[in-house]
């Protein structure tokens, strides 16, 4: 059987694979690294988003094999060994951008690379078009907006530490 | 099932030498977001394909650019929507093939989706194709027995899901000639929500205002035949008159849709598809003809 050798949340990693294994079974089923949802089987609903070298992609839609020799971060991967977590994962948590949780990781992931990848910072319209290839059944989305718009204050340097949800209306 | 040989070449000569098996020549895969939610129904649905050799292209060196070459740009094989979304030095008469790129499917999937592979699949729905016919682009296929060819796209996609691809051709890349300083492009699509659905039905042009008139139009409906269509007649409806948009938009009557055939399916009835194409057909050249000069996109 083919090999793969990627690295994922800094760790490498050399897997014997089937060619047709997806990158999620891999992150979830022989790395165990379970917190990469998958939601559907048409690639339209974004639970399983991770990062390859930086880029949000969808990881139902890879094959393992395509990601050899690849930087992958999963959502196990944000937060600091001491569990600081990321602040992306503080805002969803102030900004209770979240209900049952089955959409967070790859929301979370999806956002990353949407507010690294906008440093002039997005409007509440832009945040909602980024997010497009993500999908919610619990929360309307509003929430996420707004934690997304509180995110990347932060992440920019813009604030030292996220604002209150209160103080946010 | 049988685990299936992947190859990953990064020379051209390396992928055309895999493609010469006859027999049983590899599936290529670009981006994979047509292939693998595709392999995903036939496995949900109990009729799995049966597997087959896969020649993975995102390793070939020479397909990943967006490059001017003077009478034309070459969009390469491996380009993505995410890097014609953001290839913002583009001149404007690809902005409606750029806001099509906005369009498709969300973040991560123009991400990896590729251009290429939008055309190769040849869905009716596929947005790259309308685009695409309003600036008469050719793709560039090769073989390792034939060398290189060129096809004008309307005779590269032969119907729903069918081009004119050899089982021994990879598309290299397609082909935009250069258009007028004036030239101006736009795409609008209608569907059940902004992204993430199959196009309704979907319009692109490129035109060009010179001297106060449309000096030349270029228009191209989408979702509302097998294959997406150049619309000549209301091409000719507009060229030659003065660049108002009302009158512009007024210009264009049903009976200049002629060559569509919608069909009836669980998104739109065919007289919706046909009605909905008008209404976006004169909405994207009153917007082009604008003075203004506002990008049109949806
Ligand atoms: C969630 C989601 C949303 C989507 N939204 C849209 C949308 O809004 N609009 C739209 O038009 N499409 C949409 N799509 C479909 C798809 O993303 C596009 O058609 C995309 O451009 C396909 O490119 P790809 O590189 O992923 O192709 P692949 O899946 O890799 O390949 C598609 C087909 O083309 C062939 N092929 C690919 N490259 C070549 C080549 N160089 N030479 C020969 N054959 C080749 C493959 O063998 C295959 O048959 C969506 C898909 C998903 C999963
Ligand atoms: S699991 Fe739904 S997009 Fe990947
Ligand atoms: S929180 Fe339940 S799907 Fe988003």
């Amino acid at each position: 059987m083919p090999q793969v050798t990627l690295s994922v949340n800094g760790k490498s990693h050399t897997v014997e694979v089937e060619g047709r294994t997806l990158l999620v079974e891999l992150l979830r089923e022989r790395l165990r690294l379970t917190g990469t949802h998958v939601g559907c089987d048409t690639s339209q609903c974004g639970a399983c988003v991770v990062h390859i070298d930086g880029e949000s992609v969808k990881s139902c839609t890879i094959l393992a094999l395509q990601a050899d020799g690849t930087q992958v971060t999963t959502i196990e991967g944000l937060a600091k060994p001491d569990g600081t977590l990321h602040p992306m994962q503080e805002a969803f948590r102030e900004y209770h951008a979240l209900q049952c949780g089955f959409c967070t990781p790859g929301m979370v992931m999806a956002a990353i690379d949407l507010v690294q990848k906008h440093p002039a910072g997005l409007s509440e319209k832009e945040i909602r078009e980024g997010l497009e290839g993500n999908l919610c059944r619990c929360t309307g989305y509003h929430n996420i907006v707004k934690a997304i718009a509180a995110a990347q204050d932060v992440m920019h340097g813009r604030r030292s530490e996220l604002a209150r949800a209160e103080a946010a209306e | 099932m049988a685990a299936a040989p992947y190859h990953r070449p990064e020379t051209l000569e390396a992928a055309l030498a895999l493609l010469q098996d006859g027999a049983a020549p590899p599936i290529i895969l670009a981006g994979g977001t047509d292939l693998y939610p595709a392999q995903a129904a036939a496995e949900a649905w109990m009729c799995p394909a049966p597997a087959r050799r896969v020649l993975d292209i995102s390793a070939l060196s020479g397909l990943d650019g967006i490059e001017d070459r003077g009478e034309h740009h070459r969009i390469g094989a491996r380009v993505t929507w995410a890097a014609l979304r953001d290839a913002t030095h583009l001149p404007a008469a690809f902005d409606g093939l750029r806001a099509a790129a906005r369009q498709v499917g969300g973040a991560q999937v123009q991400n990896r989706a590729t251009v290429l592979g939008n055309l190769c699949n040849a869905s009716p729905a596929a947005d790259g194709v309308p685009p695409l016919l309003a600036l008469g682009a050719e793709v560039e296929l090769a073989s390792a027995a034939r060398g290189t060819r060129r096809l004008p796209l309307a005779a590269f996609i032969l119907g729903n899901r069918r081009t004119a691809l050899a089982p021994d051709e990879l598309a290299l890349a397609v082909l935009v000639p250069r258009h007028g300083p004036g030239a101006r492009g736009g795409f609008l699509k209608l569907g059940a929500r902004s992204h993430l659905v199959i196009s309704i039905a979907m319009v692109a042009g490129v035109i060009e205002v010179a001297a106060g008139r449309v000096a030349a139009a270029r228009l191209a409906a989408g979702a509302c035949s097998a294959v997406a269509q150049r619309l000549l007649a209301a091409e000719a409806a507009i060229v030659g008159r003065a660049a108002d948009p009302p009158a512009l938009a007024a210009a264009i009557l049903p009976r200049h849709l002629g060559p569509l055939s919608p069909i009836d399916d669980v998104r739109a009835t065919a007289a919706y598809r046909r009605e909905a194409a008008l209404v976006l057909l004169r909405r994207l050249v009153a917007g082009l003809a604008a003075p203004d000069r506002a990008r049109v996109a949806a």
